[in-house]
């Protein structure tokens, strides 16, 4: 994994608020995890406490695809 | 929770899942590859199967191409050839067999030469010579021809058709010019007119590498020179000739094909009696089924052959041998497209690999491991055993990903841990029974268990004690030994404090799960119940009914037997199928499937259900529940002892509370104990249509109480400004649960949707 390069990017819209912090979600650089590997990528995240968002059609999607390929490996 | 370790892909283990010598054993069994009877039958090796194939789809070049294929004068073998394929067709056993030779002339008759001028080859060193005339010389200077070898083929006749007159008089005239003609058209010098004297041999036999004679040539050079069967060898003279002095059309075909391949042997310097691979006829280990074949008479050839039409009819009469019978009424294997001894390869290979894409893994997790395959097949194939090794292999090496099984494991686990009763009868320590519901009993029918066990603590002597808890089956199924293994000390544990009662079984997963680990005789509730009479307000049901039996069931007649008894006492008629008793399918429940392959689990129900609108009963919870998923009426032989209809199939929140409403009603109205049950301080709203949707992705209500609960401690959400919802996030064990919902009132959640990801998720440089 090179810290430069990032998989997959989530464009953050100015509606997403983080409700304990009051303030907006920015993009942010995150790290998924799984079966000891980790994939960069930019997700919407409250740059106060940190809470990352996960929009429903990413999880399903591309986490979910990448998840059955990284369990048959 | 150490049993619930993600694995890492960078973990390296291989343990191999056979010995070589006990994998070929295995495949040795299926015998799919088995050539037809007519293709085992030919010397030569045709696939008249292959050939009837190709001329029912009207592809008669194709057929021809086989012909020209396997022999240098194709006709010569249509018409004089006895046919060994044709004694053997198992059509003979119903009607006529197939006319294999007319559909070989069809084939030349309708068929087009194959087009192209082939590969180039380069001509061999060592030249050949075939001296003297009869069919045996001619097939062997076609083959040598074929092969490459500089070929002369000394002949007394004046030309090709005279020859061919003499070698194949059988011939009709127009074959006998065509044939001539490819034998002018063969890289063959013919020297006709040639004076066939032992002194003419003498003088151009040192021109050749390679001598071959017809056998009346040799037995006038070399009257007691034979040649060997095997080689076509004369071991005087060292000439190939036919080994029988006066063989049929087809040994001497077959002849000069072995003598071609001694003619290898030979001028590559190498034995010519050893490794030749197979030759000759064989037996065929090949089943096929006739009892779907269609009696019929052979289509009338006339002396000029069958046209086209008349060929293909005949053609269509072939059943085209084939054992497919494990195939036949087995979803899973029909959806891997796959018969056993090659799936039993790949699955052998996906254990083997280290790194790279382990392509069978969810096909080793999609067998239902029900047995059905061992009972159909002729040779007893055992492909459940193999994914059942294979996925025990997988789980010691840390090759199985959780994902697959880790759902149906917890809930084995909430089976046995938050669900679990284990209690002696009322006034008893040491009970003479115990009864064993069933963790999907509970789930599926509690209030049948709850009757059921009030019903055998009232009529039978000697105190009844109640295990409610899963067998172990999951774990086994999953090939999670370590599980299995607890499980088992759990049971024993608790068997052992009841007194080691007999356990009554109203599951036939649990009767045979239970045998094996306890190593003891467990009892079914049907055997109890037919000895001691039904209970009192029995339901009588007066339609026809299918039975579904159980493929823990399998190979077991008594028990079978005894649940039709006891049907039989309800008054119920049982519609006969083909597929019952011991050839049952799966209904989809077995082997974990619906938690691996929803998709192939549906198909398998659908399946069993196929072309019936009749009720089924069953004797097994899960057939019940998967029917009734799949929305066939069906219902569970104690719903009608203890007249406790379950209703529609329980999604798998309702699941968990059934399990443990039937427990905290038991605890209450059985054991008298109070169960305290703590209700949170807020309300969550869940609509029908998102029960489905949690259902479809396995989220319990649990997980999202569980999110609700983070969220109303900690306030951790993101609000969308534009449809004013809140989304909030929980990590429980190896999975994170996304929760959308809306705040009504300050303590309602009305939840929205939710959905999960296993991957953990987390900002960079923290």
């Amino acid at each position: 994994m090179t810290d430069n390069k990032v998989y997959y990017t989530v464009e953050t819209g100015d509606n997403l608020i983080c409700q304990k912090c009051g303030i907006p979600l920015v993009k942010t650089e995150a790290v998924f995890e799984y079966l000891n590997n980790s994939f960069p990528v930019e997700l919407p995240a409250c740059p106060k406490c940190g809470f990352v968002y996960v929009p429903e059609d990413l999880a399903l999607g591309k986490v979910l695809s990448v998840e059955k390929v990284l369990e048959d490996k | 929770m150490d049993h619930f370790k993600e694995r890492s892909t960078r973990d390296y283990f291989q343990k191999k899942l056979y010995t070589m010598e006990e994998l070929f054993k295995r495949e040795n069994r299926c015998i799919y590859e088995e050539p037809a009877f007519c293709h085992a039958a030919c010397p030569l090796g045709l696939d008249a199967k292959k050939l009837a194939f190709f001329i029912e789809k009207g592809a008669f070049s194709d057929a021809r191409a086989m012909l020209e294929h396997i022999t240098p004068f194709p006709m010569i073998l249509a018409y004089g050839c006895d046919a060994p394929c044709e004694k053997a067709c198992r059509m003979n056993e119903v009607g006529e067999g197939i006319n294999i030779r007319g559909l070989e002339r069809a084939a030349m008759y309708h068929g087009s030469p194959k087009g192209g001028k082939g590969l180039f080859k380069f001509k061999k060193k060592q030249k050949a010579a075939v001296f003297g005339s009869d069919l045996f010389s001619l097939f062997l200077a076609g083959e040598l021809a074929r092969k490459s070898y500089p070929t002369s083929f000394y002949v007394n006749q004046k030309d090709a058709i005279s020859l061919l007159k003499d070698c194949a008089p059988f011939l009709l005239k127009d074959d006998l010019v065509n044939e001539a003609k490819r034998l002018e058209n063969m890289d063959i010098k013919i020297l006709y007119s040639s004076n066939l004297t032992k002194e003419f041999f003498e003088s151009e036999k040192d021109n050749f590498d390679i001598i071959a004679t017809s056998r009346s040539f040799l037995d006038m050079c070399f009257p007691n020179d034979i040649p060997n069967k095997e080689t076509l060898l004369a071991p005087i003279s060292n000439i190939l000739s036919s080994q029988d002095s006066n063989p049929s059309v087809l040994q001497s075909i077959f002849d000069a094909r072995r003598a071609g391949v001694s003619v290898d042997r030979i001028s590559q310097g190498l034995d010519p009696a050893s490794s030749r691979g197979e030759e000759g006829s064989r037996e065929s280990r090949l089943y096929t089924n006739m009892n779907e074949a269609i009696p019929s008479n052979q289509i009338y050839e006339p002396e000029n052959g069958y046209i086209t039409k008349e060929a293909i009819e005949e053609a269509s009469r072939c059943i085209q041998c084939k054992c497919e019978e494990c195939i036949k009424h087995c979803v899973f294997l029909q959806d891997t497209g796959k018969y056993p001894k090659k799936l039993t390869r790949e699955i052998f290979n996906n254990v083997d690999i280290i790194m790279g894409d382990h392509m069978m893994n969810k096909t080793i997790n999609s067998c239902s491991l029900c047995g059905q395959c061992t009972v159909t097949c002729p040779n007893g194939y055992d492909m459940a055993e193999i994914c059942l090794d294979a996925r025990e292999n997988m789980v010691s090496t840390t090759k199985m990903a959780l994902a697959y099984h880790e759902f149906a494991l917890l809930d084995m686990l909430f089976s046995n841990n938050e669900a679990f009763l284990s209690k002696p009868q009322v006034g008893y320590e040491k009970c003479k029974y115990v009864f064993f519901p069933g963790c999907q009993a509970g789930a599926i029918a509690p209030d049948a268990v709850f009757k059921a066990y009030v019903d055998l603590s009232k009529r039978l002597d000697g105190g009844v004690g109640l295990i409610n808890g899963c067998c172990g089956a999951i774990a086994k199924w999953a090939g999670r030994t370590a599980i299995y293994e607890e499980c088992e000390e759990q049971l024993k544990n608790e068997i052992n404090k009841l007194g080691n009662p007999l356990i009554i079984a109203a599951c036939p997963t649990c009767k045979k799960t239970l045998e094996e680990m306890l190593k003891i005789e467990v009892k079914g509730i049907w055997d109890v119940l037919n000895e001691i009479g039904l209970p009192k307000g029995a339901l009588e049901y007066d339609r026809p009914l299918i039975m579904h039996d159980s493929c823990s069931a399998r190979g077991d007649s008594d028990m079978q037997a005894s649940i039709r008894k006891l049907t039989n006492s309800l008054g119920c008629t049982l519609k006969d199928v083909p597929y019952n008793g011991d050839m049952s399918e799966c209904c989809g429940y077995g082997g974990l499937v619906s938690y691996v392959n929803k998709e192939l689990a549906s198909k398998m129900a659908q399946s069993c259900t196929k072309d019936e609108d009749v009720p089924f009963i069953s004797y097994c919870m899960a057939c019940r529940d998967r029917f009734a998923r799949e929305k066939r009426e069906s219902m569970h032989v104690l719903e009608l002892v203890y007249a406790a209809p379950a209703g529609n199939p329980p999604d798998i929140s309702k699941k968990r509370k059934n399990r443990l409403s039937l427990k905290r009603k038991l605890l209450e109205e059985i054991w008298k104990e109070e169960v305290i049950v703590i209700n949170p301080e807020y309300k969550i709203v869940i609509s029908e249509d998102v029960a489905k949707i949690l259902d479809e992705r396995m989220i319990l209500e649990e997980d999202v109480y569980s999110v609700i609960e983070a969220y109303h401690e900690d306030g951790s959400a993101v609000y969308d400004e534009i449809d004013g919802t809140l989304t909030s996030s929980l990590r429980k064990g190896n999975v994170t649960f996304w929760l959308k919902f809306k705040k009504d009132e300050p303590d309602v959640y009305i939840i929205l949707g939710a959905y999960s990801h296993r991957m953990k998720v987390r900002v960079r440089y923290e």
